[in-house]
């Protein structure tokens, strides 16, 4: 899948780029928040910051469709055992150079369920998406489909990996191997 | 503890990657001198931060956020109580703003000293360096005098700061804009004029534009390939909201870019120069007014406790854009989770990119490069090819290699 490696310095309004990922994706889609952060003496709005939720699905489609607004530029994974589901949030940012306050903090929540923790990988189009990928497969056990080297990050060589330090199930890291955290 | 099974005993949770001095391992293939692969393996130093603060109430994780990184400590408490404040819905006064700004500022002007220090001192341009440590400990005094502390400052709190810019405070800033005005050209000076320092740093560690777009590099490292990014200016948060801060890249001042530890050198340099500005800036539109919405912690905490959602802080700390993530819940006072990406995170994937094709006497250059801990190096493995063995080159043989490098340029 070729990417453009270049962002564009035309951005586009959040609004629009929001209506056009509704129209496109519909009740797969769904807005957690759309943020405007404030600042300065007369607490203006500087930018932008949305949240949005799809399915896993559909998560390359709509990863792709963003791609044509401009590179992707990601940040990090988060996420969180939620009981039957593993929630994973990439952030991102859109039109990270197109002009001053134009930035679009961008963040995509995936529910990836316990039964088939797996997610596609981001690593072709987005390589530096790596050591994260690694990371959250090591904490939180969720698999990438199509990630290269799935060798152990963070955690030490010698780590027993059927502990996902994240994980709050059966699967964490339970009260005997938790020490002095006061 | 389990005692039958001792592999549970080291249990570190949580990836803290914290920014400068942190133990990293660069495992390079070599052929003859030239490295002709690196992989990077990180893991040493995770303390389970993130783990912690799922027992401790946002007021608490503060300390835990400064207790990331020496250098960029304010830049991870920022990062952490925009997050929060996002959550809560939390005004900041606008001076509380300004000196946030101003004591990021006081950071990034001692990282960027410090770095440059140490820069010249991985390649044998000792007098450079202790130039470095001596400008270094103006601004650490003036971080002393303004917060009580050097390092960890514990300035920042959810909905402001804990210490105002008194007078005298704002006398000795404005000494200090004068201090480095006056003596940070040496500096720039071995950027521009000393032809051994260019040598060494022209063309080495090269990251091209576009490998620094796919691998997200960030910050100074990203700059200096020539990507006009920063958070100050794409996405101006506190006292920035105010201001108008260009991205400083090298093709501004050189026409070109190479994207190599020259450019890197370059951009920091330059840095320095406008986070002086910066300072002199906020000092002169410095508002009036409180520093702290709501100053009485039991109260703060009785109103983040029906605070719920998630939140997200990415600010432009020296070494890239931090970023922090996390999720508070309506009637628990703890912090759900929390996510903390310090930007070396991302500027080491970029690391064998960097390495390929050049030199060894020209590896701990290049991982000085974008900032992060020199110590790493007593931990790389080094494997000739040619030879079949491995050897292992510690951290002073290594050193005295790329010193010995600059001494034969030297000589001609």
């Amino acid at each position: 899948m070729p990417c453009r490696k270049e962002y564009v310095k035309e951005s586009k309004d959040p609004q629009e780029v929001l209506d056009c990922l509704q129209e496109k994706f519909d009740k797969d889609l769904a807005v957690e928040i759309f943020r405007e952060q404030k600042a300065g003496v007369e607490n203006k709005t500087q930018f932008i910051e949305l949240w949005l939720k799809i399915t896993r699905e559909r998560f390359i489609e709509l990863v792709d469709e963003l791609f044509e607004f401009d590179f992707l530029h990601f940040h990090i994974t988060s996420g969180n055992d939620d009981g039957d589901v593993v929630t994973l949030y990439y952030h991102f940012s859109l039109f990270r150079v197109a002009d001053r306050g134009k930035r679009l903090g961008l963040t995509i929540g995936v529910a990836v369920p316990k039964d088939d923790l797996v997610m596609p990988s981001l690593f072709d189009r987005i390589p530096g998406i790596e050591y994260s990928e690694r990371e959250i497969r090591e904490m939180l056990g969720v698999d990438f489909d199509g990630l290269p080297n799935k060798a152990l990050i963070f955690l030490p060589d010698d780590w027993d990996q059927t502990i996902k330090p994240w994980r709050r199930d059966e699967t964490g890291p339970g009260p005997d191997v938790v020490r002095e955290l006061s | 503890m389990a005692s039958e099974n001792k592999k549970t005993y080291k249990i570190p949770i949580g990836p803290v990657h914290v920014g400068l001095k942190e133990p990293i391992t660069a495992w390079l293939d070599l052929d003859g001198e030239s490295i002709t692969n690196a992989t990077i393996r990180p893991g040493a130093i995770h303390r389970g931060i993130e783990f912690m603060a799922r027992d401790r109430n946002p007021i608490q994780v503060i300390s835990l956020s400064e207790r990331i990184c020496g250098i960029c400590s304010f830049s991870h408490v920022v990062c952490f109580v925009r997050a929060v404040e996002n959550v809560a819905d939390m005004p900041v006064p606008a001076r509380a703003q300004y000196i946030r700004a101003i004591v990021l500022e006081l950071e990034r002007i001692h990282s960027h000293v410090l770095w440059a220090g140490v820069a010249c001192y991985t390649i044998g341009f000792d007098s450079a360096f202790h130039l470095g440590m001596l400008l270094r400990e103006k601004v650490m005094d003036i971080l002393e005098a303004f917060t009580g502390n050097r390092v960890n400052y514990g300035m920042g709190t959810i909905g402001g700061v804990r210490w105002d810019v008194t007078p005298a405070v704002n006398q000795a800033l404005r000494d200090m804009i004068q201090y480095y005005r006056d003596e940070f050209d040496a500096f720039y000076d071995v950027v521009t004029e000393d032809p051994i320092a260019k040598a060494r740093m022209r063309d080495v560690g090269v990251l091209s534009r576009e490998d620094a777009i796919s691998y997200c590099a960030l910050g100074p490292t990203a700059r200096a390939s020539g990507i006009r990014c920063d958070l100050r200016w794409s996405a101006p948060y506190e006292a920035y909201g105010d201001m108008d801060i260009k991205p400083i890249v090298p093709q501004d001042y050189y026409g070109e870019v190479h994207g190599d530890v020259f450019d890197r050198f370059l951009v920091r340099v330059l840095e320095v120069y406008q986070s002086l500005d910066i300072i002199e800036a906020c000092l002169d539109g410095l508002p009036e007014g409180p520093i702290m919405t709501e100053p009485k912690i039991p109260k703060l905490l009785g109103q983040l406790k029906k605070a719920d959602g998630m939140g997200w802080g990415a600010i432009e700390a020296p070494r890239g854009d931090d970023t922090h993530v996390l999720k508070l819940t309506a009637g628990d006072e703890n912090v759900t989770w929390w996510k903390v990406r310090a930007p070396t995170y991302s500027n080491a994937v970029s690391w064998p990119i960097m390495f390929k094709n050049n030199e060894l006497a020209d590896a701990p250059l290049i991982i000085n490069s974008v900032d992060p801990c020199i110590s790493c190096m007593e931990r790389m493995l080094i494997t000739d090819k040619g030879q079949d063995t491995g050897k292992v080159v510690t951290k002073s043989e290594l050193l005295e290699r790329c010193r010995d490098k600059t001494r034969r340029l030297m000589q001609g």
